[in-house]
């Protein structure tokens, strides 16, 4: 059972990702709706791995990606967005995210992601 | 680029659909239930619309994800319903070199009047056992408004 934060501006899609990953059997300690609150979330729960949406107010995913990589390089962070060009996800894999998962995405696409992030 | 939003509505909502011819939209006030916009920017500037009733888009969500949905969750499953559209669209046209970035949804339960854009097409989708709803493409100059 792993630890982790949900971040979506979508309070549909965080309870959606809840569920899946509940089902999964992992722990959800926490949920942010947009990157300034995800960066500060990860710094107090410290989770095992995040869930991040991009499109959201305040501040994108990929810009809370390169911020929670700073503070923690080995941060696991798996992008879970509806936009998914190619440039989009170069971007994201180079800003430090492990994977990239396109909205609207099976359960099981999302628990497989998690495995290969967590290495387990 | 209404092709593109059009297949995306076929991917995003995989349920048998009968899609209307598209009108040019010369009323310039939008009376449904509820409505959804996303801003694009880009290579096009615009916005994409999708309307309908609230009961329409509850039976969408419960055929998509199983369970009826109503209140604040179905406003925000009708805003992430919109962001799928749109975000798929980016992806379809970015394979035809266009690049455009999406703003949040913004979900609106009230009457709206439209103002500074182009032009705009609205396409019916009727939806098997679901209903109707309308999605919109606003198109603008880019640098206006
Ligand atoms: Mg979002």
């Amino acid at each position: 059972m792993a630890k982790v934060l949900i971040v979506d501006d979508a309070a549909f899609m965080r309870m959606m990702l809840k569920n899946i990953l509940q089902k999964g059997g992992h722990e959800v300690v926490g949920e942010a709706e947009n990157g300034l609150m995800a960066i500060e979330k990860y710094r107090n729960l410290i989770p095992d791995f995040v869930t991040m949406d991009i499109t959201m107010p305040v501040m994108e995913g990929i810009e809370a990606v390169k911020q929670i990589k700073v503070s923690d390089p080995n941060a696991n962070i798996i992008m879970c967005s509806a936009m998914g060009q190619q440039s989009l996800i170069v971007q994201a894999i180079q800003a430090g995210a492990k994977d990239f998962i396109v909205k609207p995405f099976h359960e099981e696409r999302v628990l497989e992601s998690v495995r290969k992030v967590l290495g387990a | 680029m209404l092709h593109s939003v059009m297949e995306s509505v076929r991917q995003v909502i995989p349920i048998p659909a009968v899609v209307q011819s598209p009108n040019v939209l010369e009323d310039t006030v939008i009376q449904r239930d509820i409505e959804v916009f996303v801003g694009f920017t880009g290579h096009a500037y615009g916005r994409i619309v999708i309307q309908g009733e609230c009961k329409t888009f509850s039976k969408l969500g419960e055929f998509m994800y199983g369970m009826p949905l109503e209140g604040d969750i179905l406003h925000s499953f009708v805003g992430e319903l919109a962001n799928m559209v749109a975000g798929n669209t980016s992806i379809l046209i970015s394979n035809k070199g266009i690049t455009i970035d999406i703003t949040p949804p913004t979900v609106m339960v009230e009457k709206l009047h439209l103002h500074g854009y182009e032009r705009g097409i609205s396409v019916p989708v009727q939806f098997e056992n679901v209903g109707e709803i309308n999605i919109i493409l606003l198109l603008q100059n880019q640098g206006d408004g």
